[in-house]
């Protein structure tokens, strides 16, 4: 332990270790602390040595050895044992009368982090008329759906779906509370970790469990730059997570999983609530959803060009999928925001994606990071896109792409010539 | 606008804001307008500032907190050809003590800011993100306020000073300044480059405060007329480099091509090796010099700054230049406000004050240098191929006498720059300076 | 009317940008702007007085250089600015925001009431719109989310009628106040403000309120006030062993070698594929 010249302990800051997000120059009582260079220094003959900057610092690069037990300090809610807390449960969203697919997804997880902590899957159901919603929910992996069927659950409000959903919380304690980062989803997980006074991190693009503390670890790319950061909430339940549609893959149902269904009442908020005037459904979009489509065929910044989208497309049609591109073609105004893949657009997890002339910008890349096989067709070698591609063809995408679809096209029919002639 | 002012100032750079601050001092209600949406986001020097004319407008600006950057103590010229060079530096211990702040290094961004928060403080408005796009005038033609992009965005003012910088799209559209001719102009290139303070210290041989500047000629600007200089902040490098805008569109060169391949002359790299680049900007210098300047007052405006072309290319000053005119330009102006005359006679003290000052005669002394360097390309190709020869061969120990190796020197240097040229070149290059 | 308009600073994005030709990163010195959604709402809530009567009144919880964002929101019009500032609110996590901003307009309140909150429905900094829905929660608003459209203010009756952005389409629906909505960008555009506004916005008085003034005790805020907290940062590596066809020299040998490798060695993938109906 370093001393200063008054022969006090005082602590240290490892530069290396150091991501320069100031908390402690905020936290240190005295103003020992400063930036420099972008990290964090310690000036040891102001330091008093009260250790708070060590305990503030998210990635332990404070040296100080003063024996000190790390404070966890309460925020309103009374701690529970953590131990009361059991079961990941899923909120599963409706949409006209169907479970909304990002559910069914986040059962499919739930099941796999339920298995390291060693215990149930819960589906968290609200509706009305939802029993065989609940149904489907069991083939989807839930050991238990608690379902609250309610005429006034029929449309979503934030109010009522709210207090209900912090009900069930509180009768049913879970450790982890999962919901997809739809609209509704992102609202009413924010109502609920506001109510229940605990930690909510929104749009993770990985779960896992870290099984000897009992911890959900969620990971998400930080702003701007090329880093993912993992967030945990000790001391607060349940951990809750928004995740986006397609992220987590869909399981497959198994009709034979047994399964409970429980319901349970639901008091109406006793003040007058907002209602509905009238629904206005929007056109359905021209073209397919491309969060479906088993192939993506991906236009980037460097294929923004009008002339080169009918040859995509036709590379896109050969081999069963759909075009879609990063921002730079959005905003060049060459296809709709709907085809967009990415942070800002979707997220994709086709069996083969191909980026032609997409650079990998890690905005883009959280959005189609899940595919199963990625082809880059780029000049840059050292482009993003191209580390993590499992093929990479370099070269200019406007001589290699005619002859990639003349290829697959002479493949095709030496195919069907030998079908045929089977 | 129904308000009214005394003064308005175009431009929260340099020239305008030591203006806008003698004239709060005096009690004078003034308003500044920037374009840019803060003071400074639009500016862009090498990054030297001199001490002397910045106390004459704030002489406490130290205890301001005048963001500092480093205080210079060594100048280093170096002579460069495409792998090697010559270095000459010149350090002096006074420039630590008792001259100390006659030259430091700033960034814009955070100097621009924090000397229109002293013009603020002083009582000046200033209005940033508003751009003029005209003067108004009165129906005999004299300069009655200014006209900006908002609604209801004209603005009375008895006396208008133009401080809108090398660009100045007002002085053209006005017609007070013709639009500058190319061989008139440079276009430089500037890079920050991030670099931990104690590895600056280190390779610059400095400590604490300290810092260095390099100014740099030769083959480094592709054969143009132009120079390059790196200069030590805080914790980053200020790399710049231009060249005459004329000899840009000439040669065809691109101004970061120009930018990287400086990066990676060998006298370079070891400087920057590991520096992260942060910022990239481009901008114009004013070079025609004294006979470029247009006539820096009229009836109810003045001129000052890099808008009247005041920047001296040899010495690297610009924003002295600009502070002390502006300051000039306030006292003036003070004064017609004092006689109720803003008219061009009333306004006349401005070019006395100026002329009388090391501004105008500094411009004039070096009025012929712009000129001299545009017209000698062999300051950038020959001279420094033979010159970079001649050291090579006389550094060389190689069992050849000194004798026969200075005859190879001359033969090689003559085939570089013949005598006549050599000698022509002296000629005119001490002319231009005289 | 008392409206509150709540704003965000920050990083500007669109000046980080990738100079093209060499792909290195370029910021041109602009570090922080008014969060554009933002500067949506307090337009809205600006037009909303206009129409109806009353006042605005923006607040933002940050370091003091928010001050400019704020004073851009006070030339949209808005009539007041309040600066949250304070130590103790750093590292704060969307639960000890909306914790500060409701304590805050709870305050607000108390001394005029307010009717109805209007926030941008998320920051471009990555945020994810937890804040304004959180703020609604503990202040008991009636919450309206994504509104892309505001029908009607029926101020006797107090009741707010809106278009909202749903899954499929949009609702109108209609609450009563107080409440706090969350604004889509499409909802209106942010005046360019005139020049005597601009200025006035400029000299105008800015409140700063820290801890204390909004009575909030210290282990609500900031990174105390926060329960989840950053266990670990790192830059992703890249888990694929590719393959890199090169294809500089010839296209068509590229493009032979990669079908020739893929079709061998993904035959199940395709063949799932195939089974799909391509054929």
């Amino acid at each position: 332990m370093p001393k200063n010249s008054k022969g006090r302990d005082v602590s240290e800051i490892i530069p290396d270790k150091c991501i320069g997000c100031q908390l402690c120059v905020a936290e240190c009582p005295v103003g020992a602390i400063e930036m420099q260079g972008g990290v964090a220094k310690v000036d040891p003959e102001v330091c008093i040595g009260c250790g708070k900057c060590f305990d503030v610092c998210p990635v332990e690069a404070v040296i100080f050895e003063k024996p000190r037990k790390k404070k966890l300090t309460g925020i309103g809610q009374k701690p529970r044992p953590l131990d009361e807390y059991q079961g990941v449960a899923v909120f599963i969203e409706v949409r006209a009368s169907k479970g909304a697919e990002v559910s069914w997804e986040l059962l499919g997880k739930a099941r796999e982090l339920a298995g390291k902590l060693s215990t149930q899957v819960f589906g968290f159901l609200l509706g009305s008329g939802a029993e065989p919603l609940a149904k489907e929910a069991v083939t989807y992996g839930c050991d238990i759906v608690y379902m609250v069927d309610n005429p006034l659950l029929q449309t979503y409000l934030s109010r009522v779906y709210g207090k209900a959903m912090v009900n069930l919380c509180e009768q049913v304690k879970p450790e982890i509370l999962l919901l997809g980062a739809t609209p509704q989803g992102r609202d009413l997980a924010s109502v609920i970790a506001t109510q229940l006074e605990t930690g909510l991190t929104a749009d993770c693009t990985g779960l896992d469990i870290d099984a000897q503390e009992r911890l959900l670890l969620m990971t998400r790319p930080t702003f701007g730059g090329n880093i993912m950061a993992t967030i945990v909430c000790r001391s607060h339940r349940p951990q809750m997570s928004t995740v986006r549609p397609g992220v987590m893959k869909m399981p497959k149902r198994d009709p034979q999983h047994q399964g409970e269904i429980r319901n349970l009442d639901f008091e109406a908020p006793k003040e007058a609530l907002p209602r509905v005037i009238d629904f206005v459904p929007i056109a359905p979009e021209v073209g397919e959803d491309i969060g479906r489509a088993p192939v993506l065929v991906v236009a980037g910044k460097g294929a923004c060009d009008a002339g080169a989208m009918p040859m995509l497309e036709k590379l896109a049609e050969l081999m069963g999928g759909a075009i879609g591109c990063s921002r730079p073609v959005v905003q060049a105004g060459l296809l709709p925001y709907t085809r967009q893949v990415g942070q800002t657009g979707r997220t994709v997890s086709p069996k083969i994606y191909i980026g032609v002339a997409v650079s990998g910008a890690v905005q883009h890349l959280v959005g189609m990071q899940g595919s199963e096989k990625i082809i880059a067709i780029n000049t840059d070698r050292h482009a993003p896109l191209v580390q993590i591609a499992d093929y990479a063809l370099i070269g200019d995408y406007r001589e290699i792409v005619p002859k990639l679809i003349k290829g697959l096209e002479a493949r095709i029919q030496t195919f069907k010539s030998k079908e045929n002639s089977k | 606008m129904k308000e009214a002012f005394d003064v308005a100032i175009v431009g929260a750079g340099p020239a305008g804001i030591s203006a806008a601050c003698i004239l709060a001092d005096a009690g004078v209600r003034t308003i500044v307008f920037e374009r840019g949406e803060y003071p400074g986001s639009k500016n862009m020097s090498g990054g030297v500032l001199y001490g002397h004319d910045l106390a004459q407008v704030l002489p406490d600006y130290v205890e301001r907190k005048c963001p500092i950057e480093r205080n210079i103590i060594e100048s280093r010229i170096w002579y460069l050809s495409k792998e090697s060079g010559y270095n000459i530096g010149y350090r002096d211990g006074i420039f630590g003590t008792t001259r100390k702040h006659n030259a430091f290094t700033i960034t814009r961004a955070k100097f621009d800011r924090w000397y229109a928060e002293q013009a603020h403080k002083k009582g000046a408005l200033i209005v940033p993100s508003t751009v003029v796009v005209d003067l108004l005038r009165d129906e005999k033609g004299r300069v009655v306020g200014v006209s900006t992009g908002r609604e209801q965005g004209e603005v009375q003012a008895k006396v208008t000073l133009l401080a809108d910088g090398i660009n100045s799209p007002l002085a053209t559209r006005t017609g007070f300044r013709a639009e500058p001719k190319p061989e008139f102009v440079a276009l430089a290139v500037k890079e920050i480059l991030e670099l931990p303070s104690a590895t600056i210290e280190q390779r610059f041989g400095v400590s604490g405060e300290e810092g260095v500047t390099i100014e740099i000629l030769g083959e480094i600007t592709g054969g143009m007329d132009g120079v390059a200089a790196i200069y030590t902040n805080r914790n980053s490098l200020s790399l710049s480099i231009g060249a005459n805008l004329a000899d840009f569109a000439a040669s065809k060169i691109k101004p970061y091509e120009l930018i990287e391949a400086f990066k990676q002359h060998p006298m370079v790299v070891p400087l920057i090796s590991g520096a992260h680049p942060r910022e990239y900007i481009a901008h114009w210098l004013a070079e025609g010099g004294y006979d470029a300047m247009p006539a820096v007052y009229g009836n109810g405006y003045l001129i000052a700054g890099d808008s009247a072309m005041l920047f001296n290319a040899l010495h690297r000053e610009g924003n002295n230049l600009a502070m002390a005119s502006g300051k000039m330009a306030a006292e003036s102006i003070i004064e017609a406000l004092k006689r109720g005359d803003y008219s061009r006679k009333g306004l006349a003290r401005y070019a006395e004050r100026l002329a009388d000052s090391y501004v105008i005669k500094d411009m004039k002394k070096y009025r012929r240098f712009g000129r001299f360097l545009y017209q000698n390309k062999e300051l950038f190709n020959e001279l420094p191929r033979a010159s970079s020869l001649a050291a090579r061969e006389m550094l060389t120990v190689n069992g050849v006498s000194k004798k026969e190796k200075q005859k190879l020197i001359v033969k090689e240097f003559r085939k570089q720059v013949p005598l006549r040229r050599l000698l022509r070149l002296l000629w005119h290059g001490w002319r231009a300076i005289r | 009317m008392h409206i509150v308009c709540c704003i965000k600073q920050v990083p500007d994005t669109a000046q980080v940008k990738i100079d093209p030709e060499t792909n290195t990163l370029v910021r041109s010195g602009v570090e922080s702007i008014s969060n554009p959604y933002d500067l949506v709402a307090t337009e809205a809530g600006v037009q909303l007085v206009e129409q109806y009567g009353g006042k605005v009144t923006v607040i933002s919880m940050g370091p003091p250089q928010t001050e400019s964002a704020l004073r851009e929101c006070l030339s949209l019009g808005a009539t007041e600015a309040i600066l949250l500032s304070d130590r103790a609110f750093a590292g704060a996590d969307t639960l000890a925001t909306s914790y500060t901003l409701a304590r805050a307009i709870s305050k607000i309140s108390a001394a005029d009431p307010v009717d109805l909150v209007i926030c941008g429905r998320q920051a471009i900094d990555g945020d994810t719109g937890q804040t304004g829905p959180g703020t609604a929660t503990r202040l008991g608003y009636n919450q309206f989310v994504y509104v892309s459209k505001i029908i009607e203010v029926d101020v006797e009756n107090r009741t707010i009628t809106v278009r909202r952005q749903v899954e499929g389409g949009s609702e109108t629906i209609e609450g009563k106040l107080p409440a706090l909505l969350t604004v889509e960008l499409e909802l209106t555009t942010p005046r360019y403000a005139t020049l005597p506004e601009f200025v006035r916005a400029l000299r105008q008085d800015m409140k700063v309120w820290g801890a204390n003034q909004i009575e909030a005790p210290a282990e609500r805020l900031g990174l105390k006030g926060s329960p989840t907290w950053v266990k670990e940062i790192f830059v992703p590596k890249p888990q694929r062993s590719g393959v890199i066809f090169d294809g500089t020299g010839s296209s068509e040998q590229v493009v032979d070698n990669f079908l020739a490798a893929f079709l061998g060695k993904e035959a199940e993938l395709l063949g799932e594929l195939f089974d799909k109906g391509k054929g």
